[in-house]
């Protein structure tokens, strides 16, 4: 009976030619290092995240008065497995970065953002910039002590353009818009944690749901990228692709279930990051606690903004990081891909990444003259990763061209 | 697998799982402070029963200032109030506990700004004498942990110079006073912490999710291995 219902949805649906097309006759590149597990991992936390997010709205209330009430009463106590919920949200926040940078920097070293990919990298950008947005967003709705100083702290940093040395005027009136727009006034209060919640339950994740599908459609249309660095001829070399079902598939379902054995065993032992103690205190406008800093996966940009002494110059110097980032693929113009064929671009990318993990840890320290100076050496070395990009590339062109055009 | 590329992938994994580390289990280069539990009232604080004395010394010498709504304690004043009940019963929601297999109400929560605006003239009372009003203390264990709760009931000022909160436990005189703060210590903990035999289940929960993801991971690597021999692929 339940196969004769099955073949009489696919007859008309056509779900098993779908299947055929797209997992079986998918063909992929048999050499496909374990990076390439990051996105798939992404997206099953993204999943979480929404499974878990549609628990907790249900239970919270975006109103002051009630917000932290809601969270660490209703949530924490009241509802049967709130806490559960709450440990999968607020960890999976962190494992959704996490994953997300590590699978960022996976496209560097393999160079999986050139011709045919540089959309994949791009949509991957945005939807990078959208999670961060996120989780701002979602950083303010307990409406603990470190939610809202963090907020407070964030929104302010557009302000920061009016220490311009020229037009400061201009600066100053642009950017105080910027942070009273992010605000909804010039005090945190129910306006703004209306919008925050807002954005952070409706809108961004749908942009993201849509940015994520587009993002695996480009990944589909311009083929899996390889650690090689080359295109497999299809015709030619048909021993080097494999299925994507059941070669991947079950290569990459042992590991994202090990991924999830390790997901919850921080959400059932190891929470005291992921809900930090701080905010356990109700948000008080008139206290400012002595530590305040921006959850661990914007300390690199906060650091580069902290160690330089102009504000303004800060607040440009790691905007600019952001943008160098999303042109990648026009600055590294190469005919070589992959780290593995390139010595230079690999040297580059041990500085780039030591840098950005020194960059974060010096995040959470405190800050001295010292850890300044620090910082702005590793804010320097990042940049030089981005600005050696297009010389390496030239070089490469000449090492291409001696080789008679073959990489 | 080359050396070259055995190198490369032993030091990518070390540089991550490294990173990852100090950022979320243990760094230290942050600046952290240690308050110091002394042996005997981490004793206590680990203690249900010291919570009970706990809940009764803390109506005794902390309600006068300090809430703990999430476990309905109220200011002294405002529980003197004559309305109070019936703003509890109407407005408040009951806070259920299990004893003996029975359910009782303990108390009732009442919600936040209802609660303020009840409690008004007495939070103003409150906030004329000490300069602020004294917090609530629902969540302030996790906040604060026990440590640093235990010192500084012991001695606000040493702790934290130049705050309001008195001094009201003296070693000198009562020689009950280190029993009694990590007895109230204890009655914070109580108050946020899941009790003793829902961590056992939360416990039981974790490793069975845990244990069931681990497994799973190897079906799926082995019957992984099985497929692939049957299509011929290696």
């Amino acid at each position: 009976m339940l196969r004769r219902i099955a073949a009489w949805i696919d007859e008309r649906a056509k779900v098993g030619d779908l299947y055929r097309e797209q997992m079986i006759e998918y063909k992929v590149p048999k050499n496909l290092t374990f990076p390439y597990v990051f996105g798939v991992l992404a997206l099953i936390t993204f999943a979480l995240q929404i499974v878990s997010g549609i628990i907790l709205i249900m239970y919270y209330k975006p109103v002051i008065a009630h917000a932290f009430d809601s969270t660490n009463y209703t949530i924490m106590r009241e509802i049967d497995f709130g806490w559960l919920f709450r440990h999968i949200h607020a960890a999976g926040a962190n494992f959704f970065l996490a994953i997300v940078y590590l699978h960022m920097f996976t496209g560097i070293y393999y160079n999986a953002y050139k011709k045919p990919r540089e959309l994949v990298w791009i949509v991957g950008w945005v939807i990078y910039f959208t999670l961060l947005v996120t989780a701002l967003t979602g950083y303010l709705l307990p409406w603990g002590q470190l939610s809202y100083w963090g907020t407070v702290v964030t929104t302010e940093i557009p302000a920061s353009l009016a220490d311009a040395p020229v037009l400061k005027g201009i600066f100053g009136a642009i950017g105080e818009t910027i942070s009273i727009w992010m605000k909804g006034g010039y005090k945190l209060e129910d306006l703004a944690l209306g919008r925050f919640f807002g954005l952070h339950v409706v809108f961004l994740p749908l942009i993201l749901l849509g940015l994520v599908a587009i993002h695996l459609f480009l990944v589909r249309a311009a083929g899996i990228s390889n650690p090689e660095g080359y295109e497999i001829d299809k015709k030619n070399e048909p021993e080097k692709l494999v299925p994507f079902h059941p070669y991947v598939t079950l290569k990459e379902g042992a590991i994202a279930m090990w991924y999830l054995a390790l997901f919850f065993f921080f959400v059932f032992f190891y929470m005291s990051h992921f809900l930090p103690a701080d905010n356990f205190e109700p948000a008080d406008p008139l206290k400012t606690p002595p530590h305040i800093a921006p959850e661990w996966y914007l300390l690199g940009f906060y650091e580069v903004f902290r160690s330089i002494p102009s504000k303004f110059w800060g607040f440009v110097a790691f905007n600019l990081i952001l943008l160098l980032l999303l042109l990648l693929p026009f600055l590294d113009f190469s005919p070589l891909r992959s780290a593995r064929r390139r010595p230079l671009f690999f040297v580059m990318f041990l500085v780039f990444v030591i840098s950005s993990m020194a960059l974060t840890i010096l995040g959470t320290m405190s800050p001295t003259p010292t850890n300044a100076k620090l910082g702005m050496f590793f804010t320097a070395l990042v940049f030089l990763f981005f600005l050696s990009l297009p010389v390496i590339s030239f070089v490469e062109w000449g090492w291409y061209k001696a080789r008679g055009g073959q990489a | 697998m080359s050396a070259a590329g055995l190198i490369k992938t032993v030091f990518f994994t070390l540089i991550t799982v490294g990173f990852f580390f100090i950022i979320w289990v243990y760094n230290p280069f942050a600046h952290k402070e240690v308050y110091e539990l002394p042996e005997e009232a981490a004793r206590i604080v680990g203690d249900p029963k010291a919570a009970l004395e706990g809940r009764e010394l803390f109506k005794q010498s902390c309600s006068s200032c300090h809430s703990v709504r999430y476990d309905g304690v109220y200011l002294m004043s405002v529980e003197a109030k004559p309305e109070w009940q019936k703003i509890l019963k109407t407005m408040g929601k009951p806070i259920l506990e299990t004893q003996d297999g029975k359910v009782k109400i303990k108390g009732y929560y009442l919600p936040r700004d209802v609660y303020e605006a009840v409690a008004l003239q007495d939070l103003e009372n409150l906030k004329a004498s000490f300069g602020k009003v004294p917090p609530d203390l629902s969540t302030i264990y996790l906040a604060r942990g026990p440590g640093y709760l235990y010192q500084f009931i012991m001695d606000p000022q040493k702790v934290l110079p130049g705050t309001s909160m008195p001094k009201l436990f003296f070693p000198e005189y009562d020689k009950e006073a280190p029993q009694k703060v990590a007895k109230i210590v204890a009655y914070l903990r109580s108050v946020s912490e899941p009790s003793p035999s829902e961590k056992a289940k939360r416990l039981v929960m974790g490793v069975a999710t845990v244990g069931y993801f681990i497994l799973m991971g190897f079906i799926l690597w082995f019957y992984r291995k099985r497929v692939l021999e049957k299509m011929g692929i290696s």
